[in-house]
């Protein structure tokens, strides 16, 4: 019986090539509008580093020795936060050791130039962070050695780079054993890593949040970038004692929350037990009750955080919505041109159910023609998918040029095909079922 | 009941489907075209400076490990070597530009020193060499421009002694002193607000180097600096009409002739800028107009489909009405005003719809809300779209022959 009623959707789809047309462009219109967002949607959205950033998470301590922030005034605006701590309470924290794995994290532009002077790179992002962020964040190293925690507390000057700025400061992508300037300090380069750019940019979002021409190219110890001279470029606040306010592009970490502390933990006990640190850690402070605030500390995990910091953009979102709302009008549009089409082969349905076809068999025979056209649509859909997306991709703000169809979405697209095709079916397949025999029959 | 309703009555699924279909791109028709007026107003706005006649250009190393000294010599030489460029009217030294979108400086600032319910923040401070009222042909609506004694090496975000005068923004001015004349008036700078300027001039327009709701439209202060004060600023140029092509193109030869190992990181026409800024605008308003065509001609499409299939399934009722004397017009009029009803329940609902719409768009993406003006809009579209729409079927309603209604039966 299925196989009939197949039979006779197919038919159903030749006997009218013109309506056909018509209801295939349409679905495959809508689904590609809407895919097309979807897909931006859904990599905007992405876990940042699948596998690893479900044991990562942001430790904040609030020790800024100045009054709750009364930036607000007449006109009442807020400042980003982005939960970072002073120097002091990062040092404290990473020789404390409470969690598996710990890092500092603070983004600093610098010029990067080759020792000999020749390659130059200017006004570059880099990361200065501690040993453990190459282990914890998953960096994949391709020549050399990580630094170590000793040099860490050594200040020693090393850096890593990525095979891309090792290509343009030396000529080669194994730089191992050359040396780089910044500011006036020589650094080593005791290894290369694989380019390195998790989207969205969790760890620093106050540099920038997506990128599509990749992240920092150089990574260093954050005891020898501030010995260099080298500072955060901004602070969720300064120490009131702190005589000069901070200024763009430089920030004291000694007296202005600028670093971001991030921990792996890898169970909830573990989770639950830093989170009871943090608390006790910050209680100790009692310089802070002077100041009219109480004792705070927080613990993100990455989800959370990026959910507090509202990073897919809006406009990313109403685009999915208005996308929606066409496919929706493109269902209504194909439900009526098939009741239509359905309703005109009365005759027809009146003949097959006074043969003795039950209700349901004509009901499924709509359906199953529904179905396929709208699988016709979805695979038209599919080139004019990855037409938006390029077009996308043109448009040149910071995120479009992530746009791709993965095969999670490219799988989604022929679901969503099938779908809509049932949806659409559904109203005038029942209403053609629903049709009288005799009548039909009669006026035939 | 008038038998055009009546007979509606039996086409339940097909009239549902299009009332559906029409209250939907009527909500989202009305939205889209609202959104559309209100970035094209927000595009045009008046920058306060003389667009079409400015060329500016960044270096780089103007900001880096150069004392106050070196730094000042180095852009006056630049600047020398720029103003001496044929059909360069003048040229001087800004850290920003309206509608730039970089380097905008911010701060708070007090009409009293200690009170902080004085203070009003994210005032944008332009800071300017030598001329820039002049080059920037910024117009003031009161008081003076700056004297040559005034510019001093100031930045802001440092240690300094302020420089005595400042010109403030009409709308400034209104917000720190309602209904007082701002001239004269003291003006505190800094964390501490220790350094106190006075207020020498008003200008009528200049605009934020960016839009956004912390810092308003137009809520700036200008500041006399010298050239060592413009950490990491732009060389700005005003040309003679018709010569700033040239100057764009001719200008990294004139600066490489100053010192050869800068390299100049930007060079753009003002006009270019400006027009950059609102790229994401522009882009938004095609894909809204791309959008509403979509939504549109799919709309038209339906009601041709249906209105077609109605006449194809009423032929012989129509054979029937006109043997017994019904004209063709009366046929036309009769699928005319069976399109109107289905188009009007449509927006009707829609207009609900777009309402409510408009109200969760103003709560997620800070827009305005709908005003009603536009609903009119969006049922005069779809009402035209749906007669013409219905033309085709209804002509060819009307041209079935009275005979038809003999054959048959």
């Amino acid at each position: 019986m299925f196989r009939y009623n197949l039979e006779l959707a197919f038919r159903g789809l030749r006997g009218f090539p013109k309506s056909t047309v018509l209801v295939v462009l349409t679905v495959a219109l809508g689904l590609s509008a809407c895919m097309t967002t979807l897909a931006l949607l859904h990599v905007l959205s992405a876990d940042p580093l699948p596998g690893r950033s479900e044991h990562l998470y942001l430790a904040w301590v609030d020790t800024v020795l100045a009054k709750p922030t009364n930036y607000q005034s007449l006109n009442g605006v807020t400042q980003a936060n982005y939960r970072r701590i002073k120097l002091a309470d990062a040092q404290a924290l990473l020789s404390a050791h409470r969690a598996v794995r710990q890092a500092v994290v603070a983004n600093m532009a610098a010029d990067e130039i080759s020792a000999d002077g020749k390659h130059a790179q200017r006004a570059q992002l880099i990361l200065a962070t501690s040993a453990d962020f190459v282990p914890m964040f998953g960096v994949a190293l391709r020549y050399g050695r990580n630094w170590t925690a000793a040099e860490d507390a050594a200040h020693a000057p090393v850096v890593l780079i990525d095979t891309e700025l090792a290509q343009k400061l030396f000529g080669t992508v194994n730089a191992v054993g050359r040396r780089v300037r910044l500011r006036n300090t020589l650094f080593q380069v005791v290894g290369v890593i694989a380019p390195y750019a998790p989207q969205p940019h969790f760890y620093g979002l106050d540099s920038f949040i997506f990128s599509s021409d990749g992240g920092e190219n150089l990574y260093l110890p954050y005891t020898a970038a501030l010995d260099a001279g080298l500072s955060p470029r901004s602070a969720d606040g300064c120490d009131a004692s702190y005589k000069t306010v901070s200024r763009l592009g430089w920030s004291d970490p000694a007296h202005c929350a600028s670093l971001g502390f991030w921990v792996q933990l890898d169970t909830p006990q573990q989770v639950a037990v830093y989170r009871s640190y943090l608390t006790h850690y910050v209680e100790q402070h009692k310089a802070l009750s002077g100041f009219g605030k109480p004792a705070t500390s927080q613990l993100f995990s990455v989800a959370q955080w990026l959910k507090l910091q509202h990073v897919v953009p809006d406009s990313v979102r109403l685009n999915a919505g208005l996308a929606g709302a066409f496919l929706l009008l493109c269902m209504l549009n194909v439900a009526g041109l098939l009741a239509a089409r359905f309703l005109h082969r009365s005759g027809e349905t009146g003949i097959r159910r006074a043969l003795g076809a039950p209700r349901r068999a004509v009901f499924q025979q709509y359906l199953l023609e529904a179905a396929a056209i709208s699988m016709l649509g979805g695979v038209l859909a599919l080139p004019l998918t990855l037409l938006g997306l390029w077009i996308l991709r043109r448009q040149g703000s910071d995120f479009s040029g992530l746009a791709r169809l993965d095969p999670l979405m490219f799988g989604g697209l022929f679901v969503m095909a099938l779908l809509v095709g049932v949806l659409v079916g559904l109203l005038p397949a029942w209403r053609a079922s629903a049709v009288e025999p005799a009548l039909q029959v009669k006026s035939a | 009941m008038h038998p055009i309703i009546s007979a509606l009555k039996h086409h339940k699924t097909a009239v549902i489907l299009m009332v559906l279909e029409i209250a939907l791109t009527c909500a989202i028709v009305s939205n889209a075209i609202f959104i559309i007026g209100n970035r094209l107003a927000a595009m045009h706005v008046q920058t306060g400076v003389v667009d079409n006649e400015l060329v500016w250009a960044r270096s780089s190393g103007l900001d880096q490990g150069a004392s106050a000294a070196s730094a000042t010599s180095r852009a006056q030489a630049d600047l020398a070597a720029l103003r001496s460029m044929p059909g360069v009217t003048s040229a001087v030294m800004v850290n920003s530009l309206p509608l730039s979108n970089m380097n905008a400086w911010g701060a708070c600032v007090q009409r009293r020193p200690g009170h902080t319910k004085d203070l009003v923040c994210n005032v944008i401070l332009y800071a300017g060499t030598q001329g820039t009222v002049k080059t920037l042909g910024i117009k003031l609506v009161q008081g003076r421009d700056f004297l040559p004694q005034e510019y001093v090496n100031y930045f802001p975000f440092d240690d300094m002694q302020a420089p005595p005068a400042v010109i403030v923004t009409r709308s400034l001015a209104d917000r720190l002193w309602p209904g007082k004349d701002p001239l004269g008036q003291p003006l505190f700078l800094g964390d501490k607000a220790r350094d106190v300027t006075h207020v020498v001039g008003v200008v009528g327009h200049l605009v934020n180097p960016r839009i956004n709701k912390y810092n308003g439209v137009e809520r700036n202060l200008l500041l006399p600096v010298t050239a060592a004060a413009v950490r990491g600023g732009m060389y700005v140029l005003r040309t003679a009409p018709g010569a700033r092509d040239a100057t764009l193109r001719d200008l990294p030869k004139v600066l490489d002739g100053v010192d050869s190992r800068r390299i100049i990181t930007e060079r753009h026409s003002y006009a270019q800028t400006v027009k950059d800024y609102f790229h994401d605008d522009r882009a938004l308003i095609w894909l809204l107009l791309v959008v509403i065509g979509c939504l549109l001609a799919l709309s038209a499409l339906g009601v041709v489909g249906l209105s077609s299939f109605w006449v194809q399934q009423r032929t012989h009722q129509i054979g029937i009405r006109r043997a017994i004397g019904a004209t063709r017009r009366d046929i036309m009029l009769y699928f005319q005003i069976e399109n109107l009803l289905i188009v009007g329940a449509g927006i009707a609902l829609g207009s609900l719809c777009a309402v409510v719409l408009s109200l969760f768009l103003m709560k997620h993406y800070e827009l305005p809300r709908l005003p009603l003006g536009y609903l009119p809009i969006g049922a005069l579209v779809l009402w035209a779209l749906g007669q013409l729409a219905v033309l085709g079927p209804a002509l060819r309603a009307a041209a079935v022959p009275p005979v038809v209604a003999t054959r048959s039966v």
